[in-house]
């Protein structure tokens, strides 16, 4: 207990006060380790716990598989692509990539030609300048995933390069490589899977929406009306809106915020339609047609609702937010708060 | 004034005068202010920690989405199907993960009690091992050891739309009667709470990640707003002391609105040219 307790916490508490006040001690080791090492202790401690997680998982997909539970199917496929990445991240690299040099009298025409091809290059006066450029060994720009691939492009260039190479790219920046097999598996199997996650939002967001939009109190009304306001404001026919539509639109807003309050519909009629014709009325009168006023602008009301009704808002919660993370990080940080090491 | 007040007030200028002396010597120069902002918050909240120990009565506000913890976690078992709970896909260095690993905690509690089977899906494995050990500590606290398993809470992935299609097949294919959002999210949010509204579970949300609160008030039944998210622990436990802190927090935040009408004030004048004090200099 002593070791999966109080340890525990006397290093919350101790890594916790270094943390606050050493930003404010004149000492160069002091602040390096609360601006760096500790970080980096994480990072590291973080990097080590990530193989509890992936066992976690295989062990998980391989149960499901063993007992044939409900949709068993899809856990071989997980387990595939787990089998897959630790393959091609630690066991294959597949980032081969060809150096020559020594071109023979006379061929370097024809040696930039077959590099063009090879690159899909159009232009194979391109190659030859960098082949002239390049002082000791010219490294080819592309990466072969199979020795094999590599082998029968070098074939192509024996006869007219003495001395080619094939080497292959470190084991560990094999992963961020361009063309080698990691880096073809996650451009072509994580990133669109993710894009269509990400792509779903839309609907989502659709959806949301709709319900967030419905009129049921003033509330959702004052949003409906400021939603459609920014929606409106910030595409370009926005500016396009007459002053007249807008006044008629302010009306109609103020008749939807005043509905709740407001019994008899007549009443109600007479605000909404007596407004739009004293606004047309006075509009007409003073000029607007000319020089309309910026209130009734709408990518101007869409400005101010952001700069002042929005911006308070969500500063208000901002400090809330930010006051409610000191308080829990000070309770932590003296010992008070011990839930996070089991209670 | 209370003896109390005079201590710790003479506490912070101590510290203060002290800190002032060791400038440029122990302590840095330049960062005087900050210095005895962090002080005065900190003495402030620890004040009322103090006061609520000694058996002062805290007064807390009724807060929906945590009082109906209990009522979801109930609404899955008379439904015979499983609780959901998300902590986010941030690490332990976030404190809103920490705030959504305490409420497990009390949600574990409950499921315990009501012998309601629990699902916590997660995006990385040191908030794993740290749920393992809070779900294993609420189910021992409320007498059934034998209903925990490790694989209760499990780990899916680390990248963000992986963990966020992992979390929604759960949702698709056991259709959980409650599910719970408690911690640091980003675009996922709307997807998993979107979805959860379609199988109809009933969802609390909580988080301090400010463009994702508006998503979670759209989708989801109850959500813990900013500071309230923070106040959960506290309020679900009801230890004096946790109730101190909230207290001591609101104070703090009552020094911030008055340090902010002060120095709109002082600005204006000294913007009208009627004082020659630049307080935003000084800050």
């Amino acid at each position: 207990m002593f070791f999966k307790r109080q340890i525990p916490l006397l290093i919350v508490i101790g890594v916790g006060l270094l943390t606050l006040f050493g930003r404010f001690i004149n000492n160069e080791a002091v602040r390096g380790f609360v601006s760096n090492d500790a970080t980096q202790w994480f990072d590291i401690i973080a990097s080590f716990a990530i193989f509890l997680g992936a066992l976690n998982m295989l062990k998980l997909q391989l149960i499901k598989i063993i007992k044939k539970q409900k949709n068993w199917q899809y856990s071989i496929l997980a387990v595939g692509g787990f089998a897959f990445a630790i393959f091609a991240g630690f066991f294959y690299r597949g980032a081969n990539y060809i150096t020559i040099s020594d071109i023979q009298e006379g061929e370097l025409t024809s040696v930039s030609g077959i590099i063009a091809e090879e690159l899909n290059e159009s232009n194979p006066f391109n190659i030859e300048t960098k082949l002239l450029d390049s002082k000791d060994a010219y490294e080819i720009d592309k990466i072969f995933m199979t020795e094999g691939n590599a082998k029968i492009f070098m074939e192509k260039l024996t006869p007219y390069v003495d001395t080619i190479t094939l080497n292959s790219k470190p084991w560990g920046a094999h992963v961020q490589t361009k063309g080698s097999l990691f880096y073809w598996m996650f451009i072509n199997t994580i990133t669109p899977l993710g894009a269509t996650m990400f792509a779903l939002l839309a609907f989502f967001v659709a959806s949301a929406s709709y319900r967030a939009f419905r009129i049921r109190n003033f509330e959702a009304t004052l949003l409906l009306v400021a939603g459609i306001i920014l929606m409106l404001g910030r595409v370009p026919i926005g500016n396009l809106i007459p002053w007249w539509v807008v006044s008629i639109m302010v009306m109609f807003g103020i008749g939807a915020i005043a509905a709740p309050f407001i019994k008899k519909r007549k009443v109600l009629l007479g605000i909404v339609g007596g407004g739009i014709i004293i606004f047309i009325i006075a509009g007409t009168l003073m000029g607007w047609n000319q020089t309309p006023p910026a209130f009734l602008s709408i990518p101007i009301i869409q400005d101010w609702i952001f700069a002042f009704p929005a911006m308070a808002g969500s500063r208000a919660l901002m400090i809330g937010i930010a006051l409610g993370i000191v308080a829990t990080s000070f309770r932590i940080i003296i010992g008070l708060d011990k839930s996070v090491l089991g209670g | 004034m209370n003896n109390k007040v005079i201590m710790w007030s003479m506490l912070f200028l101590i510290l203060l005068g002290l800190y002032i002396l060791g400038e440029g010597i122990i302590f840095v120069e330049g960062i005087r202010v900050k210095f005895a902002a962090i002080l005065l918050v900190s003495i402030t909240i620890y004040y009322y920690i103090d006061r609520a120990r000694s058996g002062e009565e805290i007064y807390l506000r009724t807060i929906p989405g945590l009082k109906a913890l209990e009522e979801a976690v109930g609404r899955a078992t008379e439904m015979g199907k499983s609780v959901l709970f998300v902590p986010g896909i941030s690490d332990l260095d976030q404190v809103e993960t920490i705030t959504g690993l305490n409420i497990l905690g009390h949600v574990a509690e409950h499921t315990a009690k009501y012998e309601a089977s629990l699902n916590v899906p997660v995006s990385k494995s040191i908030v794993m091992e740290a749920g393992r050990d809070i779900c294993k500590e609420s189910y021992l606290k409320s007498g059934r050891p034998d209903l925990y398993s490790d694989d209760m809470v499990h780990y899916i992935s680390d990248e963000q739309f992986a963990y966020a299609a992992g979390v929604n097949g759960i949702m698709e294919r056991e259709k959980p009667a409650a599910c719970f959002y408690l911690g640091k999210f980003y675009a996922e949010s709307l997807i998993l709470a979107e979805t959860g509204n379609s199988i109809g579970a009933i969802q609390i949300a909580g988080t301090g990640s400010m463009a994702q609160i508006p998503f979670f008030v759209t989708a989801c039944d109850y959500t813990l707003i900013g500071e309230e998210f923070f106040t959960a622990s506290a309020y679900l436990s009801k230890k004096p002391e946790l109730l101190g802190s909230i207290k001591g927090q609101d104070i703090v935040k009552l020094m911030v609105m008055a340090t902010m009408i002060l120095t709109v004030v002082l600005n204006g004048l000294f913007q009208a040219g009627w004082i020659s004090f630049d307080i935003l200099s000084y800050l």
